[in-house]
């Protein structure tokens, strides 16, 4: 992902042809930190995630084991693993909704430990409330002069008839786009989602896959998917990462353009690759463990 | 005229529809005048439904008839407002709020196990025979089903809402009056269905015992006389005021929980 913020940092320094903004740091003595100070967090979309030593246990059982990850703002992230590698977990702590035991989250530098505004979350579920229309569940936290934004997200994910219908009459994959539509609402800088997809039939996984690329692509947060569905994460990620007892086993950059073709050779490749590393993984820390 | 019969015949379906749950009661009202009318059961024992209709209308006329539903329906809603209003509070109270819930919890459970018509005799000491030990014990017939139930909606939340109101940044209250409260709502109106139950139960003893006004007085007064058709009347309006009020909590409940699918289109 580019950032206008990157370009103008190089811009001075190149020395090519100075547009408006370059003039405007060049009339400063140190372009160099003015270029850094235009690097305040809220002006990009998406948030820089930095993991550093992150270890979370459970009683005995210790799901991760000091982490470290680094995350570009803006990019698409997919962890998978198998099941109970920890990645719902790593998730929950990158979300703030549960702390590590040791090792600290930073979100554009600054630690995190917290659940804020920026960050938004979907669920295996869709948590709609039943209780509330379907726009109303959208609204859901805003104040009532942002409610004409309700709309507008329930626009984006193609729902706005029903608006005025309750939760338990829709369908599972339009009760996952209300959701998203609620996450939306609220502009987040980071979007993390666990398995929203899991429990949809195969084609509306795939209609929601392409929605939820689509609003990305326009809206610039950074996204980090949790799944067990490896064709899902290299269709979508710019990178999958994946997991094993509780330890990064495979950080792969998917360089492929987009939109992609689903059945892509190169992408089946891929898939493959992270499948088999995934099966085998077992016996690899296995053996890692004894050369210890 | 086709559409005129198809009309008039889905209005008839909608009228049986409301109306089947009264068919048991009028065939067993017709085979009771039937039984009355051959001699078949004394009427001493049990007088005809026109017996009980001539009755009815001349305590209509006399204004006795209404006064005494007045009364008993006064007491009756004074015990439901007091004992409902407490009932919900503590019941709030003792679900959101743990050290509350420690404190209380095994006084109530204590006073619960107490059968509260065991209390009439103090109550008669402590109010006479005045309104005020009627609605007294209405009060506390109506507390429990309405505390139990409202405490138990409060602490079967989903904990999943609940983590999700957080994401999205839902403050305490609105927690409480988006999430919490709503989910417990079902499970109050169940404790409203069942208190209206013991409302007229309390309401009942309590006016067969110690009154000068009230149905029961009625039916008590007419014993001595050996009115048994007055005795019957006192006990079918205790029947249609029950389901009275069950049907309007009924109502509630539709009202209420329109959104849940087991509420709907019933």
């Amino acid at each position: 992902m580019s950032l206008p913020v990157k370009q103008i940092s190089v811009n001075p320094l190149s020395g090519s042809k100075p547009g408006p903004v370059v003039e405007m740091l060049k009339d400063r003595s140190k372009p160099k930190i003015t270029a850094v100070k235009t690097t305040d967090p809220s002006t990009v979309p998406g948030i820089t995630i930095r993991l550093e030593n992150l270890s979370k246990h459970f009683g005995d059982l210790q799901v991760l084991e000091n982490l470290d990850l680094s995350i570009e703002p803006g990019s698409f992230i997919a962890i998978v693993g198998r099941s109970g590698c920890g990645k719902s977990t790593l998730l929950r702590l990158i979300s703030g909704l549960e702390q590590p035991n040791k090792g600290t989250v930073f979100y554009d530098g600054k630690v995190h430990n917290k659940l804020n505004e920026d960050v938004c979350f979907m669920f295996q579920e869709a948590r709609l409330l039943p209780w509330h229309s379907v726009m109303n569940n959208v609204r859901l936290g805003l104040k009532k002069n942002q409610f004409p934004k309700a709309l507008d997200a329930l626009q984006q994910v193609g729902l706005e008839t029903r608006a005025e219908e309750w939760p338990s009459v829709l369908s599972g994959g339009q009760r996952q786009r209300v959701a998203l539509a609620r996450s939306l609402v609220h502009e987040p800088r980071l979007l993390l989602l666990d398995e929203p997809l899991g429990a949809l039939d195969a084609l509306t996984r795939i209609e929601m896959q392409s929605l939820i690329e689509r609003i990305w692509l326009e809206s610039g947060f950074t996204a980090i998917l949790v799944t067990h569905d490896i064709a899902e994460a290299v269709a979508l990620a710019d990178r999958v990462i994946v997991l094993d007892q509780g330890k990064v086993d495979l950080d792969l950059d998917i360089d492929q353009p987009r939109p992609r073709q689903r059945g892509n050779a190169q992408l089946c490749q891929l898939e493959a690759e992270i499948l088999q590393r995934i099966l085998t993984a077992p016996d690899a820390s296995e053996t890692a463990a004894a050369s210890d | 005229m086709k559409k005129l019969c198809i009309a008039a015949l889905s209005v008839w379906f909608k009228l049986t529809k409301n109306l089947t749950g009264w068919l048991l009661p009028a065939f067993l009202i017709v085979f009771w005048e039937i039984a009355a009318r051959n001699g078949w059961i004394s009427l001493r024992i049990l007088p005809s439904p026109t017996d009980i209709v001539h009755a009815a209308i001349n305590l209509t006329l006399s204004g006795e008839l209404a006064s005494n539903i007045a009364t008993s329906s006064a007491r009756a809603g004074w015990g439901l407002l007091y004992g409902g209003v407490i009932g919900l509070v503590l019941g709030l109270l003792n679900g959101l709020v743990r050290p509350a819930d420690r404190f209380l919890d095994t006084t109530l459970q204590m006073v619960r196990n107490v059968p509260h018509l065991a209390l009439i005799p103090l109550v008669i000491i402590w109010f006479g025979i005045g309104e005020e030990g009627k609605i007294f014990l209405v009060t506390l017939g109506v507390f429990f089903p309405i505390y139990i139930n409202t405490y138990h909606g409060i602490k079967t939340a989903d904990p999943q809402l609940l983590e999700m109101g957080r994401v999205y940044g839902l403050g305490p209250w609105q927690l409480f009056s988006q999430v919490i409260f709503p989910g417990a709502l079902p499970s109050i109106l169940v404790g409203l269905r069942y208190a209206l139950g013991f409302m007229w139960l309390t309401l009942i003893v309590a006016e067969t015992i110690a009154t000068t006004s009230g149905i029961g007085y009625m039916a008590m007064n007419a014993r001595e006389f050996m009115q048994t058709d007055v005795v019957v009347l006192a006990i079918l309006l205790y029947a249609l005021l029950g389901k009275l009020a069950d049907t309007g909590a009924h109502l509630l409940e539709l009202r209420l929980l329109q959104w849940h699918p087991g509420f709907r289109n019933s």
